[in-house]
Protein backbone atom coordinates (compact mmCIF):
# COMPACT_ATOMS: atom_id res chain seq x y z
CA UNK A 1 0.00 0.00 0.00
CA UNK A 2 1.29 3.74 -0.77
CA UNK A 3 2.47 6.01 1.62
CA UNK A 4 0.32 8.74 0.89
CA UNK A 5 -2.84 6.30 0.63
CA UNK A 6 -1.80 5.21 4.63
CA UNK A 7 -1.38 8.79 5.60
CA UNK A 8 -4.53 9.75 4.14
CA UNK A 9 -6.28 6.81 5.97
CA UNK A 10 -5.05 7.48 9.06
CA UNK A 11 -5.31 11.48 8.93
CA UNK A 12 -9.34 10.64 7.75
CA UNK A 13 -10.11 8.81 10.61
CA UNK A 14 -10.19 11.50 13.52
CA UNK A 15 -12.02 14.35 11.45
CA UNK A 16 -14.92 11.10 10.50
CA UNK A 17 -15.49 10.98 13.98
CA UNK A 18 -15.44 14.08 15.17
CA UNK A 19 -17.90 15.03 12.39
CA UNK A 20 -20.29 12.27 13.92
CA UNK A 21 -19.33 12.97 17.59
CA UNK A 22 -20.43 16.45 17.05
CA UNK A 23 -23.30 16.06 15.29
CA UNK A 24 -24.77 13.97 17.85
CA UNK A 25 -23.28 15.40 20.79
CA UNK A 26 -25.08 18.57 19.38
CA UNK A 27 -28.32 17.07 19.33
CA UNK A 28 -28.17 15.51 23.13
CA UNK A 29 -26.35 18.52 24.62
CA UNK A 30 -28.92 20.81 23.23
CA UNK A 31 -31.97 19.03 24.33
CA UNK A 32 -30.58 17.94 27.50
CA UNK A 33 -29.83 22.03 28.45
CA UNK A 34 -33.15 23.14 27.14
CA UNK A 35 -34.57 19.95 28.22
CA UNK A 36 -36.68 19.35 25.25
CA UNK A 37 -38.63 15.85 25.16
CA UNK A 38 -36.76 13.96 22.77
CA UNK A 39 -37.69 9.92 21.07
CA UNK A 40 -35.88 7.19 19.63
CA UNK A 41 -37.60 5.84 16.88
CA UNK A 42 -37.00 2.69 14.50
CA UNK A 43 -39.00 3.51 11.52
CA UNK A 44 -37.87 2.61 7.99
CA UNK A 45 -36.70 6.14 6.74
CA UNK A 46 -33.97 6.35 4.32
CA UNK A 47 -30.68 4.90 4.76
CA UNK A 48 -30.79 3.73 8.52
CA UNK A 49 -34.17 2.84 10.81
CA UNK A 50 -33.21 4.81 14.26
CA UNK A 51 -34.45 8.46 14.31
CA UNK A 52 -34.73 11.25 16.85
CA UNK A 53 -38.22 12.71 16.96
CA UNK A 54 -38.96 15.97 18.46
CA UNK A 55 -42.59 17.08 19.63
CA UNK A 56 -42.66 20.72 17.93
CA UNK A 57 -40.80 21.51 14.61
CA UNK A 58 -39.50 25.05 15.82
CA UNK A 59 -37.68 22.89 18.60
CA UNK A 60 -36.47 20.32 16.04
CA UNK A 61 -35.55 23.78 13.82
CA UNK A 62 -33.41 25.10 16.61
CA UNK A 63 -31.70 21.63 17.94
CA UNK A 64 -31.26 20.71 14.12
CA UNK A 65 -29.44 24.14 14.02
CA UNK A 66 -27.18 24.45 17.06
CA UNK A 67 -26.01 20.66 16.75
CA UNK A 68 -24.97 21.76 12.67
CA UNK A 69 -23.09 24.93 14.25
CA UNK A 70 -21.54 22.64 16.86
CA UNK A 71 -20.77 20.05 14.13
CA UNK A 72 -19.05 22.83 11.81
CA UNK A 73 -16.89 24.30 15.05
CA UNK A 74 -15.58 20.78 15.99
CA UNK A 75 -13.57 20.60 12.01
CA UNK A 76 -13.86 23.96 11.14
CA UNK A 77 -10.92 25.39 14.43
CA UNK A 78 -8.75 22.54 14.13
CA UNK A 79 -8.95 23.08 10.35
CA UNK A 80 -8.21 26.99 10.36
CA UNK A 81 -5.73 26.28 13.48
CA UNK A 82 -3.66 23.75 10.74
CA UNK A 83 -3.94 26.16 8.01
CA UNK A 84 -2.69 29.42 10.49
CA UNK A 85 -0.20 27.57 11.87
CA UNK A 86 1.68 26.06 8.48
CA UNK A 87 1.07 29.85 6.89
CA UNK A 88 3.47 31.32 9.34
CA UNK A 89 5.40 28.82 10.33
CA UNK A 90 6.42 28.42 6.31
CA UNK A 91 6.26 32.42 6.70
CA UNK A 92 8.27 32.83 9.46
CA UNK A 93 11.45 30.72 7.92
CA UNK A 94 11.56 34.14 5.18
CA UNK A 95 10.17 36.78 6.74
CA UNK A 96 12.06 37.85 10.09
CA UNK A 97 9.27 40.37 10.75
CA UNK A 98 6.44 37.55 10.87
CA UNK A 99 8.75 36.16 14.20
CA UNK A 100 8.80 39.35 15.48
CA UNK A 101 4.90 39.81 15.35
CA UNK A 102 4.66 36.18 16.34
CA UNK A 103 6.60 36.78 19.73
CA UNK A 104 4.50 39.75 20.20
CA UNK A 105 1.13 38.24 19.98
CA UNK A 106 2.74 35.12 22.42
CA UNK A 107 1.97 32.66 19.77
CA UNK A 108 5.68 31.30 19.90
CA UNK A 109 4.52 27.83 21.83
CA UNK A 110 1.72 27.11 19.03
CA UNK A 111 3.96 26.84 15.94
CA UNK A 112 7.14 25.86 17.30
CA UNK A 113 7.04 22.64 15.19
CA UNK A 114 5.94 21.52 10.99
CA UNK A 115 4.31 18.64 11.82
CA UNK A 116 1.06 19.11 9.68
CA UNK A 117 1.12 18.32 5.88
CA UNK A 118 -0.64 19.74 3.37
CA UNK A 119 -2.72 16.21 2.95
CA UNK A 120 -3.73 16.42 6.35
CA UNK A 121 -5.00 20.20 6.01
CA UNK A 122 -6.70 18.64 2.62
CA UNK A 123 -8.44 15.74 4.44
CA UNK A 124 -9.43 18.47 7.05
CA UNK A 125 -10.87 20.97 4.51
CA UNK A 126 -13.06 17.84 2.63
CA UNK A 127 -14.48 16.85 6.02
CA UNK A 128 -15.53 20.84 6.32
CA UNK A 129 -16.84 20.95 2.79
CA UNK A 130 -18.85 17.76 3.45
CA UNK A 131 -20.25 19.57 6.72
CA UNK A 132 -20.81 22.70 4.56
CA UNK A 133 -22.75 21.12 1.94
CA UNK A 134 -25.13 19.08 4.37
CA UNK A 135 -25.86 22.46 6.31
CA UNK A 136 -26.63 24.46 3.37
CA UNK A 137 -29.09 21.46 2.22
CA UNK A 138 -30.54 21.58 5.38
CA UNK A 139 -30.94 25.63 5.23
CA UNK A 140 -32.42 25.13 2.03
CA UNK A 141 -34.71 22.51 3.19
CA UNK A 142 -35.53 24.73 5.46
CA UNK A 143 -34.11 22.44 9.00
CA UNK A 144 -31.40 25.01 9.51
CA UNK A 145 -31.03 28.76 10.01
CA UNK A 146 -29.71 30.42 6.70
CA UNK A 147 -27.13 32.61 9.04
CA UNK A 148 -25.65 29.07 10.03
CA UNK A 149 -25.41 28.37 6.40
CA UNK A 150 -23.74 31.30 5.29
CA UNK A 151 -21.27 30.79 8.15
CA UNK A 152 -19.98 27.49 7.25
CA UNK A 153 -19.68 28.70 3.09
CA UNK A 154 -17.73 31.06 4.38
CA UNK A 155 -15.78 29.39 6.68
CA UNK A 156 -15.47 26.87 3.90
CA UNK A 157 -14.60 29.69 1.19
CA UNK A 158 -11.75 30.67 3.61
CA UNK A 159 -10.65 27.33 4.37
CA UNK A 160 -10.25 26.47 0.98
CA UNK A 161 -7.93 29.60 0.07
CA UNK A 162 -5.93 28.88 3.03
CA UNK A 163 -5.38 25.17 1.27
CA UNK A 164 -4.52 26.22 -1.68
CA UNK A 165 -1.45 28.42 -0.22
CA UNK A 166 -0.59 25.87 1.41
CA UNK A 167 -0.33 23.64 -1.02
CA UNK A 168 1.75 26.49 -3.02
CA UNK A 169 4.04 26.62 0.03
CA UNK A 170 4.61 23.18 -0.28
CA UNK A 171 4.90 22.77 -3.68
CA UNK A 172 7.37 26.01 -3.53
CA UNK A 173 9.13 23.56 -0.56
CA UNK A 174 9.97 21.10 -3.35
CA UNK A 175 10.00 23.15 -6.37
CA UNK A 176 11.91 26.08 -5.33
CA UNK A 177 12.14 29.13 -7.58
CA UNK A 178 15.11 29.23 -9.51
CA UNK A 179 15.69 32.80 -9.15
CA UNK A 180 16.11 32.80 -5.34
CA UNK A 181 19.21 30.69 -5.87
CA UNK A 182 20.66 31.28 -9.25
CA UNK B 1 13.24 -12.66 -3.17
CA UNK B 2 10.11 -14.76 -2.86
CA UNK B 3 9.09 -12.34 -0.19
CA UNK B 4 9.55 -9.29 -1.85
CA UNK B 5 7.15 -10.51 -4.63
CA UNK B 6 4.57 -11.84 -1.79
CA UNK B 7 4.39 -8.29 -0.37
CA UNK B 8 4.13 -6.97 -3.61
CA UNK B 9 1.42 -8.80 -4.78
CA UNK B 10 -0.23 -8.31 -1.77
CA UNK B 11 0.04 -4.71 -1.87
CA UNK B 12 -1.84 -5.13 -5.08
CA UNK B 13 -4.44 -6.70 -3.58
CA UNK B 14 -4.69 -4.68 -1.07
CA UNK B 15 -4.82 -0.96 -2.48
CA UNK B 16 -7.84 -1.11 -3.94
CA UNK B 17 -9.42 -2.31 -0.90
CA UNK B 18 -7.76 0.79 0.83
CA UNK B 19 -9.01 3.36 -1.57
CA UNK B 20 -12.14 1.67 -0.45
CA UNK B 21 -11.94 2.16 3.22
CA UNK B 22 -10.84 5.78 2.32
CA UNK B 23 -14.13 6.08 0.19
CA UNK B 24 -15.77 4.75 3.11
CA UNK B 25 -14.43 6.97 5.95
CA UNK B 26 -15.80 10.05 4.11
CA UNK B 27 -19.65 8.33 3.24
CA UNK B 28 -20.24 6.72 6.68
CA UNK B 29 -20.42 9.86 8.91
CA UNK B 30 -21.77 11.99 5.56
CA UNK B 31 -24.88 9.30 5.94
CA UNK B 32 -25.12 8.86 9.77
CA UNK B 33 -24.99 12.81 10.31
CA UNK B 34 -27.97 13.33 7.77
CA UNK B 35 -29.74 9.95 9.47
CA UNK B 36 -28.94 11.86 13.03
CA UNK B 37 -31.17 14.83 11.82
CA UNK B 38 -34.34 15.05 14.30
CA UNK B 39 -37.81 14.51 12.47
CA UNK B 40 -40.80 16.47 14.20
CA UNK B 41 -42.98 13.68 15.58
CA UNK B 42 -45.71 14.14 18.35
CA UNK B 43 -44.66 12.11 21.11
CA UNK B 44 -46.26 9.09 23.23
CA UNK B 45 -46.75 10.93 26.64
CA UNK B 46 -46.47 8.04 29.09
CA UNK B 47 -47.44 8.36 32.72
CA UNK B 48 -45.58 6.89 35.98
CA UNK B 49 -47.47 3.26 35.12
CA UNK B 50 -46.39 3.55 30.99
CA UNK B 51 -49.44 3.92 30.19
CA UNK B 52 -50.59 6.88 27.82
CA UNK B 53 -53.44 8.77 29.38
CA UNK B 54 -53.82 11.89 26.89
CA UNK B 55 -56.97 11.78 24.78
CA UNK B 56 -56.15 13.68 21.39
CA UNK B 57 -55.59 13.67 17.89
CA UNK B 58 -52.26 13.22 16.53
CA UNK B 59 -51.06 13.06 13.06
CA UNK B 60 -47.69 12.09 12.12
CA UNK B 61 -45.31 11.51 8.98
CA UNK B 62 -44.65 8.01 7.78
CA UNK B 63 -41.87 8.96 5.71
CA UNK B 64 -39.46 6.52 3.76
CA UNK B 65 -38.18 7.00 0.47
CA UNK B 66 -40.03 7.25 -2.90
CA UNK B 67 -38.85 8.31 -6.31
CA UNK B 68 -42.03 11.22 -6.54
CA UNK B 69 -42.90 12.29 -3.39
CA UNK B 70 -39.17 13.86 -1.59
CA UNK B 71 -38.91 16.10 1.08
CA UNK B 72 -41.99 15.22 3.11
CA UNK B 73 -42.64 17.37 6.08
CA UNK B 74 -45.74 17.68 8.85
CA UNK B 75 -46.23 20.30 11.16
CA UNK B 76 -48.81 22.34 13.20
CA UNK B 77 -49.67 26.03 13.05
CA UNK B 78 -50.29 28.02 15.74
CA UNK B 79 -53.96 27.60 14.53
CA UNK B 80 -53.65 24.07 14.84
CA UNK B 81 -54.11 23.17 11.25
CA UNK B 82 -51.81 20.37 10.04
CA UNK B 83 -50.04 21.08 7.00
CA UNK B 84 -48.09 18.55 4.99
CA UNK B 85 -46.06 19.42 2.53
CA UNK B 86 -44.14 17.29 -0.39
CA UNK B 87 -42.26 18.29 -3.46
CA UNK B 88 -43.48 16.01 -6.46
CA UNK B 89 -40.48 15.50 -8.95
CA UNK B 90 -40.76 15.22 -12.65
CA UNK B 91 -42.53 12.36 -13.40
CA UNK B 92 -43.55 9.95 -16.59
CA UNK B 93 -47.47 9.84 -17.06
CA UNK B 94 -48.37 7.21 -14.73
CA UNK B 95 -50.38 6.81 -11.16
CA UNK B 96 -48.45 7.27 -8.07
CA UNK B 97 -48.84 6.50 -4.60
CA UNK B 98 -47.55 6.71 -1.49
CA UNK B 99 -48.62 6.52 2.55
CA UNK B 100 -47.56 9.40 3.73
CA UNK B 101 -49.66 10.29 6.78
CA UNK B 102 -50.83 8.38 10.01
CA UNK B 103 -53.83 9.69 11.80
CA UNK B 104 -54.95 8.95 15.36
CA UNK B 105 -58.06 9.78 17.25
CA UNK B 106 -57.12 8.96 20.72
CA UNK B 107 -60.61 9.94 22.24
CA UNK B 108 -63.41 8.51 23.07
CA UNK B 109 -66.01 10.31 20.33
CA UNK B 110 -65.93 10.68 16.52
CA UNK B 111 -63.48 13.52 15.19
CA UNK B 112 -64.74 15.17 11.93
CA UNK B 113 -61.69 16.88 9.85
CA UNK B 114 -61.73 19.03 6.98
CA UNK B 115 -59.10 18.11 4.23
CA UNK B 116 -57.99 19.97 1.56
CA UNK B 117 -54.84 20.12 -0.44
CA UNK B 118 -53.20 21.49 -4.04
CA UNK B 119 -50.02 22.41 -5.99
CA UNK B 120 -48.57 25.61 -6.08
CA UNK B 121 -49.62 25.46 -10.36
CA UNK B 122 -51.76 23.01 -12.28
CA UNK B 123 -49.96 20.11 -14.07
CA UNK B 124 -53.11 18.20 -15.65
CA UNK B 125 -52.62 16.07 -12.88
CA UNK B 126 -55.22 14.28 -10.55
CA UNK B 127 -54.56 14.31 -6.84
CA UNK B 128 -56.20 12.58 -4.53
CA UNK B 129 -56.01 10.66 -1.26
CA UNK B 130 -57.11 7.32 0.01
CA UNK B 131 -58.10 6.63 3.82
CA UNK B 132 -60.01 3.32 4.22
CA UNK B 133 -59.75 2.31 0.72
CA UNK B 134 -62.13 5.64 0.03
CA UNK B 135 -60.64 7.75 -2.44
CA UNK B 136 -61.32 11.92 -1.91
CA UNK B 137 -60.34 13.97 -4.88
CA UNK B 138 -58.36 17.08 -3.78
CA UNK B 139 -57.33 18.30 -7.11
CA UNK B 140 -58.31 17.61 -10.66
CA UNK B 141 -56.27 17.59 -13.56
CA UNK B 142 -57.74 21.51 -14.76
CA UNK B 143 -56.75 22.69 -11.09
CA UNK B 144 -60.19 22.65 -9.61
CA UNK B 145 -59.77 22.16 -5.71
CA UNK B 146 -62.05 20.41 -3.54
CA UNK B 147 -62.33 20.77 0.38
CA UNK B 148 -63.52 16.97 1.76
CA UNK B 149 -64.44 16.00 5.00
CA UNK B 150 -63.57 13.07 6.44
CA UNK B 151 -65.32 11.29 9.99
CA UNK B 152 -62.51 9.85 12.38
CA UNK B 153 -64.04 6.74 14.84
CA UNK B 154 -63.09 6.81 17.88
CA UNK B 155 -59.51 5.20 19.05
CA UNK B 156 -59.18 4.43 15.64
CA UNK B 157 -55.95 4.62 13.28
CA UNK B 158 -55.72 5.93 10.02
CA UNK B 159 -53.18 5.25 6.98
CA UNK B 160 -53.80 8.24 4.56
CA UNK B 161 -52.34 7.55 0.84
CA UNK B 162 -51.51 10.21 -1.78
CA UNK B 163 -52.22 9.54 -5.05
CA UNK B 164 -51.03 11.54 -8.16
CA UNK B 165 -52.37 10.48 -11.53
CA UNK B 166 -50.64 12.29 -14.83
CA UNK B 167 -51.84 11.50 -18.50
CA UNK B 168 -48.76 13.42 -19.78
CA UNK B 169 -45.24 13.54 -18.78
CA UNK B 170 -44.68 16.12 -15.77
CA UNK B 171 -41.44 17.73 -16.94
CA UNK B 172 -40.75 19.90 -13.46
CA UNK B 173 -40.84 19.47 -9.86
CA UNK B 174 -43.96 21.48 -8.19
CA UNK B 175 -44.82 21.57 -4.35
CA UNK B 176 -48.02 19.86 -2.79
CA UNK B 177 -49.52 21.15 0.01
CA UNK B 178 -52.04 19.24 2.28
CA UNK B 179 -53.84 20.94 4.97
CA UNK B 180 -56.03 19.26 7.74
CA UNK B 181 -58.33 21.16 10.14
CA UNK B 182 -60.38 19.77 12.52
CA UNK B 183 -63.91 20.98 12.79
CA UNK B 184 -65.97 22.04 16.42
Amino acid sequence: MSKLLKRALKNSLVPAILMIAGKALGIFLVSAKYGFPLELGNDINGFFSTQIYFEDSQVTQFVNSMSDLIMLIVIAVPTLYQIVKTFLFQSSLSNPKTIVKIVKFNMIQWITRDDTTFLQIFVWCAFLWLCTGLIIKNSLEGDTYTWIAYISGSLSLLSGLGALKTFEIEISRVYPDSKKYY
Amino acid sequence: MKNQKLKKFFTLILEPFAFGLLALIFIIPTITVINLEPITKVLKDWNVLGVSDNSKLSINIIGGTHQIFNREKVQQNEEGIYIYTTTLTKRESDRYSKPVLEILNDRDEEIKLEIYGNTALPTHSNISIIINDQVYILQSSNGDVTTQNVLLLPNQKYIVYLVVESFSNVQFSENFELKIREIE
